[in-house]
């Protein structure tokens, strides 16, 4: 029989990567230690989340019920929380401080990651000095290599919080900061004799009532729609940095009657407001969505969650939404000196960004799809001229967007698939890509080696950029700069 | 052998006669208590409610409500109205009690003040419905006193079990008071051997 001689290099990192899986799913002690809301209710993470972050329907409920269980909560705590003032003391109120309450031990939860990345063979006439990219190593070991640190729970039962912090530098999401940190009041519309959780408010800093996560997805890797800004370049002076999926400071009112299958919310939004973006005008984000359940089955169609056939699992459902997002862009109001179009006052460049979403589960299939439209006013400045002018140019607009699927083989391994698009022609322009639209497909693998322990993996195929012809300066030569990131992933 | 006397044998017969009349008089109320919603079924008042034409003499015994280790010592105590409570202090820092309210009348809000360990205050509790004990010293402290229109009354146990002695034989309407679940009311037919009453209490 004629055997397979493998390359010595190939077979032991293949051997390395063998025992690495073996040790790990053969023999890492059963971890005693679980995140805040485990610890609270002494229950597994797979009671919320088919796929952590990922939230199940129970998790959905218990998020949109301020952190507690939908029903019955008191009844399933397993640490009881402090009494800032007994129950009875809001008889006594004004005349005492109104009773409140913390959680019983500090609900603080760490989420570490790392990760090995291969990364495409860079051609040298694209790399620094010679070309426009940096320089990118063939493989990195931990890289990006995050620690997070995550608050979360009640103030009792209608305030919930919760803090987000990458305390570690260079890390994903938070960039190396502050994430989410807000304080949210449920159920502010009983005042106002309104169904339950039909109207909550939430203020601080937190991201955006997407219809898709970025800051809490089991991707790998960003939605390339999300990242997208609005840059005239070589068309005009439109500098937008706003991006969908970074954490907004706001205030946000929402809710989710019907038993949650419809949700909206409104948001005015402090925007893009750091350094040259800085501007007191204030953004607006409104979004609507509609869940439609179902599950055949009537008890089924009405319990939190669906009945299995080996447990409960999520309702068959289609959700579709729509969200629009509007604000006004501000050049030349001094947050950069010196002033970047010199002789011209300031102006405004209001931009909107509008799309749709949908989500379909099935059993143990998902689909998710977003598609969206961005709009950045823009002008022309022509400093050669005295005086300098400023007038108004064509719109920097893009459309794009994302189709993904996940499928449970099992409940401990999913297989995941994307393909992101964005059509900018100002990108185009710019010299971002070969095409005036991008295409990224992301095939990728998530194994739940314990409920909070993963190891996870995900190609990015990525779309061609350019980079100059050492032999013709005036063309382009292009290359793709894709990548495949696997690593580890816990939280205790 | 001598004749037994026959005074003696009438009193015998009298008391024996006395005796079974009683029994078939009066009789224990005991059952359990389930909640739905709550987290336990303890210190839960269980009560008849007042039976018209009907009055009962204040009982001169003092109940005694402490304060222990930040707590009110009963959580819940029951007593029939007119009765007098002495509130004690037995930890090493100073205490007050007061309620804002008794059933939620503001009127009948008052506050005994402040006193230090190994003293106490007392105050008759005149008109029925729940005082809330608070200590404005240290607003984690919680009690109830529970007043009611007859001596019939009981707390539960851990367990969510009560027991109500001596309830004379007739029909009469129990109720329960709990801190986080809604009031039940429950008809109960006493017998000479007494009744079984087990209630629900949902949030």
């Amino acid at each position: 029989m004629k055997s397979r001689v493998l390359n010595t290099s190939m077979m032991a990192s293949l051997t390395a990567v063998v025992v690495v899986l073996w040790v790990m799913l053969a023999s890492v002690p059963k971890t005693s230690a679980i995140p805040a809301f485990s610890r609270k209710y002494g229950t597994s993470c797979t009671t919320c989340h088919n796929n952590y972050p990922e939230l199940n329907d129970f998790g959905e409920a218990f998020k949109k019920n301020g952190f507690k269980f939908p029903k019955d909560d008191e009844t399933f705590v397993k640490q009881d929380p402090v009494m800032l003032g007994s129950k009875a003391q809001k008889e006594a109120f004004p005349e005492a401080v109104y009773p409140g309450q913390i959680p019983g031990s500090v609900p603080i939860s760490f989420r570490y990651s790392g990760f090995f990345n291969w990364n495409a063979h860079q051609p040298a006439a694209a790399v620094q000095p010679n070309g426009p990219y940096p320089y990118v190593p063939r493989t990195d070991l931990f890289a990006p290599n995050t620690l997070t640190m995550i608050a979360a729970g009640s103030f009792g039962e209608n305030l919930s919080f919760w803090i987000d912090d990458d305390i570690s530098t260079g890390g994903s999401g938070a960039a190396g900061g502050l994430g989410d940190g807000y304080l949210k009041y449920n159920d502010l519309g009983r005042f106002f004799h309104l169904p339950t959780n039909a109207l909550n408010v939430r203020f601080g800093q937190f991201e955006l009532d997407l219809p898709f996560t970025q800051a809490r997805t089991i991707y790998l890797s960003d939605f390339d729609i999300y990242d997208q800004v609005g840059f005239g370049g070589v068309q005009g002076t439109a500098n937008n940095p706003f991006t969908l999926g970074a954490p907004q400071r706001a205030i946000e009112f929402g809710g989710y009657p019907n038993n949650g299958n419809f949700a909206w919310s409104v948001a005015i939004v402090n925007g893009a407001n750091d350094g040259p973006a800085l501007r007191g005008q204030k953004d607006v984000y409104v979004r609507a969505s509609y869940k439609f359940n179902l599950e055949r089955d009537p008890e089924s169609r009405h319990a939190i969650q669906a009945a299995g056939p080996t447990g409960p699992r999520d309702h068959t459902s289609l959700r579709v939404g729509g969200f629009y997002y509007y604000g006004t862009n501000v050049q030349n109001n001094g947050s950069t000196v010196p002033l970047p179009f010199a002789g011209v006052p300031s102006f405004t460049e209001p931009f909107y960004r509008v799309g749709g979403d949908l989500r379909f589960k099935y059993r143990k299939l998902e689909i998710l799809a977003l598609g969206m439209v961005g709009h950045d006013s823009n002008h022309i400045y022509d400093g050669t001229v005295d005086p300098p002018t400023l007038t108004k140019a064509h719109p920097v607009t893009y459309t794009g967007g994302f189709v993904a699927g996940n499928y449970w083989i099992y409940p401990w391994l999913i297989a995941t698939m994307r393909y992101d698009f964005v059509n900018s022609p100002s990108d185009f322009a710019n010299g971002v890509s070969q095409y005036q639209t991008r295409n990224r497909f992301s095939p990728g693998f998530q194994i739940l080696v314990r409920a909070n322990i993963k190891l996870t993996g995900e190609y990015q195929y990525h779309w061609a950029q350019p980079y100059p012809n050492p032999n013709d300066t005036a063309t382009n030569l292009f290359f793709r700069p894709s990548t495949f990131v696997t690593g580890i992933d816990y939280s205790f | 052998m001598k004749p037994v006397n026959l005074t003696v044998k009438a009193a015998l017969l009298s008391l024996a006669v006395l005796i079974a009349g009683v029994s078939s008089f009066a009789g224990d109320i005991k059952g359990k208590v389930s909640v739905q919603g709550l987290k336990s079924a303890a210190n839960i008042a269980v009560y008849v409610d007042a039976i018209s034409d009907k009055k009962f003499d204040v009982p001169s015994q003092h109940v005694v409500v402490d304060q222990k280790k930040m707590e009110f010592i009963p959580r819940v105590v029951v007593i029939l109205q007119g009765t007098t409570v002495d509130f004690t202090n037995s930890d090493p820092v100073g205490h007050n009690v007061y309620w804002p309210s008794i059933s939620g009348n503001k009127k009948l809000t008052h506050n005994l003040g402040t006193w230090p360990k190994g003293e106490k205050k007392s105050f008759q509790f005149n008109d029925l419905g729940v005082a809330s004990l608070l200590c404005n010293v240290h607003p984690e402290m919680s009690g109830y006193v529970v007043v009611v229109a007859t001596p019939y009354f009981a707390v539960t146990d851990n367990d969510g079990n009560y027991e109500i002695k001596n309830v004379p034989a007739g029909k009469y309407t129990l109720k329960t008071w709990s801190e986080d679940g809604k009031p039940t009311t429950q008809s109960v037919d006493v017998s000479g051997s007494g009744a079984t009453a087990d209630l629900t209490v949902k949030k």
